[in-house]
């Protein structure tokens, strides 16, 4: 199966896209969507897409076969991690799923069909419709396609016209993904385009501004630097939804390391740090381990350790950029010096000071000759994001709550915490984390696998999208 | 019984008087007295430096198994920041030079005394003088050009090896007219003096004779701003020389070498610009004259894969390491945070490992 050219997009880097072939791009996918897609029931949108969802889980799907044939050429992500990543992604896009989203969001599944009414409405004599933007503009990010193709679907939910633009290097699954849909309805291709560039390419600026002056909304997902440089060029009238950067992490209580639970638990903790090779907003960048017994938390590195030896086996992580291995060989040389020392403090031969400020303690677990998979158990219990890649850090503590204190610096990059703790000590670590700013909160093993009606960055994403008419009686 | 550092720092000075002139790198095949030098220099750095011995024994690493220079372990440069990489005792220590890295981390700390900046400074004048002091056209023999260094005086920048270097340089080198042209400013940023800069830059211009202009990429840049906002052009006199090290470390915007030797071009007139490398670990320098950075033969260059610690074929990217023979208080095997290439005897840089902010789903791509 070949893609033939449907999106602009498509067309690649030798399409020199012009400014009037996007005007004309934007008016194309607004009529069609004002002539067709609009006139379309919630109902009937959302079976398209959840049986598109569905087709992407059979292995024989040509898009999927696709995907898996040249992602990793182009995407970067090894078969395996990518064919994990998009079950786990298109698994959770059902009928059931995305009316749950939109009854969540909206109050009812049909809030975007008729005038309906809550019951507080009702008490106030009023009725009222969810409409989503004409035209929707998505500004993606590189690395997972999962944010770009969530995005495509919401935009579909609320019957926008789309325009998803993508980095030059990410926008493989995303035309995949608007191909699938195509093929699923032909009209729900025609609602959709897709463009390319890098955003320091000349011209850039110029499509991009044309876009945000088409748009009635905007999504962006990027760095915090290049959201700053987009949101002074919105114009007024364009709503603007902005995605930062965000970092997980994982918290287990010391009920969960008993030897029964603690072999689960490793189990999940690994799935976590290998799910898309842990570079998702989503993924752990450490576990914080309430710790009783001294020790325990070592037997949990150690257990840890042999897991993810286990999965380089049966799912590798893949050849990396050289830039990235050499961050990840020196961090581990500095864990190395320092475990080293810690170890040497018993030795005669080294009496004198060997460091400027003693190192806490450290223990280093990491695959030979290569970077595949790194644990390190760190008595420092200061955040610090990991270097990714399948590179964890374990940091026991002596209770639950010294976290916030040590996590403080990120407190607003947050995103999700994962939690393994017992049902009555559950709902007051829940309390306490939500005020203090995580946006989710969720087993241990499933970080990566968030529910279609998640609340993306702790807001409705569905609900961000519409605008309201109220119609009073 | 270890040899003393003296006495191995004065087989190093040996060498470093043998090679006053660039040559190339590597010795004839058979007898290498660099490497029975190396060999050691490792043997002492082994002995006398605590933190370096715990490194190799966690690289299980004995002295006596050390039979080639490969074989010895390169420590990162990042664990100058933490570990005491020095065999000078704290008593004896006189100066330390800090890497310039940004306030969030702590620096690297190269600890130095009478001895190791005496050695540091033998080692960095022929190399200086073999790039940066070549007589040319306009440059006659001898010549003792007017050295302006762009950075803050060693008085408000004592822990700065660059510093240190050009107080040498200015000291050793420099004609009438040689100083310190930088400040500190907010932040402890370095910053231009620019009216001072501006002065000694007409004065030169209106002697005629040739320039040396000391500095770092990101006070070039300040330079090249400033110009253009007072609306000002200099065309230096011919012979003159820049020599320019790279690093930003966010202290202005970031020019491509290639833009930044273009502007100064322009705002300066057609001068020699010659782009050094060098770090506050080391006590040596890499220059390059046009073909790739070259160190002075008393140094060599490796890249190694840093996935598996390996050599990388030539020509193909690896992280650097790079063993100075110049260190010899400290450490002279360091495996650098840049990614290189090595082509010959020189090397091609291809960037930094940089430990940044989290790389997320929000990662830009390009």
């Amino acid at each position: 199966m070949t893609l033939h050219q449907l999106f602009l997009a498509d067309l690649g880097p030798e399409l020199e896209l012009t400014g009037e072939t996007l005007r004309q791009a934007c008016f194309a996918v607004r009529r069609n969507r004002n002539d067709w897609l609009l006139r379309q029931r919630t109902r009937g949108v959302i079976e398209m897409v959840a049986h598109t969802a569905e087709q992407w889980l059979e292995p024989v799907n040509g898009f999927r076969a696709l995907a898996l044939r040249d992602g990793p050429k182009e995407t970067g992500w090894n078969q395996a991690t990518l064919a994990r990543g998009l079950d786990a992604f298109f698994g959770s896009i059902t009928v059931e799923s995305l009316e749950a989203l939109v009854a969540q969001d909206l109050g009812d599944t049909r809030r975007l069909d008729d005038f309906g009414a809550g019951s507080a409405e009702h008490r106030t004599g009023r009725t009222s419709l969810a409409v989503g933007p004409e035209l929707l503009v998505h500004l993606t990010a590189g690395n997972l396609p999962n944010p770009a193709l969530f995005s495509m679907i919401l935009g579909l939910v609320t019957r926008s016209a789309q325009v998803v633009k993508c980095p030059r290097d990410a926008s493989f699954l995303p035309r995949l993904f608007a191909h699938s849909l195509a093929a699923t309805e032909s009209k729900l291709g025609a609602c959709l385009e897709l463009v390319s560039w890098s955003h320091d390419e000349r011209g850039a600026p110029a499509l991009e501004d044309l876009l945000f002056a088409e748009a009635d909304c905007v999504t962006a997902t990027g760095s915090d630097a290049m959201l700053a440089g987009v949101r002074p060029r919105i114009p007024a009238k364009t709503r603007f939804v902005a995605h930062g950067h965000r970092l997980s992490f994982g918290l287990i209580a010391k009920e969960s390391l008993s030897p029964y639970s603690r072999k689960r638990l490793v189990r999940a903790m690994a799935d976590d740090i290998t799910a898309w090779n842990q570079l998702g907003c989503l993924s752990p960048h450490a576990y914080y381990v309430e710790e009783e017994a001294s020790g325990s938390t070592e037997t949990l590195a150690e257990e840890l350790a042999a897991e993810l030896e286990r999965r380089e086996a049966s799912e590798p992580r893949g050849p990396l950029g050289i830039a990235e291995s050499a961050l990840i060989r020196s961090r581990r040389s500095t864990f190395e010096l320092r475990s080293a020392a810690v170890a040497s403090l018993t030795d005669r031969n080294l009496n004198r000071s060997l460091f400027f400020e003693p190192p806490a303690t450290v223990r280093l677990w990491a695959s030979p000759d290569s970077t595949a998979w790194t644990v390190v158990l760190n008595h420092d219990a200061r955040l610090q994001p990991s270097c990714l890649h399948r590179f964890i850090e374990i940091k026991p503590v002596r209770q639950w709550d010294e976290v916030l204190r040590f996590a403080e610096p990120h407190r607003h990059q947050v995103s999700t915490v994962a939690v393994a703790a017992p049902d009555d000590r559950l709902p007051d670590i829940a309390r306490r984390l939500a005020r203090w700013g995580a946006g989710r909160i969720c087993p241990i093993g499933r970080m990566q696998e968030p529910p279609a009606a998640w609340r993306h960055d702790g807001r409705p994403a569905l609900g961000d999208l519409v605008t309201w008419t109220d119609l009073e009686s | 019984m270890n040899p003393s550092h003296s006495a191995l720092a004065g087989r190093v000075r040996d060498l470093i008087g043998r090679h006053s002139r660039p040559t190339g790198l590597h010795a004839p095949a058979g007898s290498d007295p660099w490497e029975r030098l190396a060999l050691d220099l490792f043997s002492l750095q082994h002995d006398t430096v605590p933190a370096y011995q715990l490194f190799c024994r966690t690289r299980g690493c004995q002295p006596d198994s050390v039979r080639s220079w490969r074989q010895i372990p390169a420590v990162p440069t990042s664990a100058f920041q933490e570990l005491e990489l020095t065999a000078i005792a704290p008593e004896a220590r006189a100066r330390v030079f800090h890497s310039s890295g940004t306030t969030a981390q702590r620096p690297s700390r190269h600890v130095h005394h009478a001895g190791s900046l005496a050695l540091y400074e033998d080692s960095l004048r022929p190399w200086f003088a073999a790039h940066l002091l070549a007589t040319g056209p306009g440059f006659p023999v001898g010549f003792r050009p007017r050295c302006l260094a762009l950075t803050p005086p060693p008085g408000l920048a004592p822990h700065s090896s660059l510093v240190h270097m050009l107080e040498v340089v200015n000291h050793d080198f420099g004609g009438a007219g040689s100083g310190f042209f930088g400040r500190i400013g907010p932040e402890a940023a370095w910053e231009l003096d620019l009216d001072a800069t501006t002065t000694a830059l007409e004065v030169a211009c209106a002697e005629g004779q040739p320039v040396l202009v000391l500095g770092t990429a990101f006070l070039f840049v300040h330079l090249v701003d400033a110009l253009d906002a007072a609306g000002r052009r200099f065309d230096l006199p011919s012979g003159s020389r820049l020599m320019e090290t790279g690093g930003y470390k966010g202290r202005s915007r970031t020019l491509s070498r290639t833009d930044l030797h273009a502007a100064l071009a322009d705002r300066l007139g057609p001068v020699r610009i010659v782009p050094e490398y060098g770090m506050s670990e080391l006590s040596s320098q890499a220059y390059d004259t046009g073909d790739g950075f070259r160190f002075p033969p008393w140094v060599r260059v490796r890249t190694v894969h840093p996935e598996t610690g390996h050599d990388v074929a030539e020509g193909e990217a690896g992280l650097l390491r790079i063993h100075d023979l110049a260190n010899v208080w400290s450490v002279a095997a360091l495996e650098t945070g840049d990614l290189g290439r090595i082509r010959g005897d020189t090397f091609e840089l291809l960037g930094r490992t940089t430990d940044a902010e989290p790389r997320g789903c929000s990662r830009m791509s390009r």
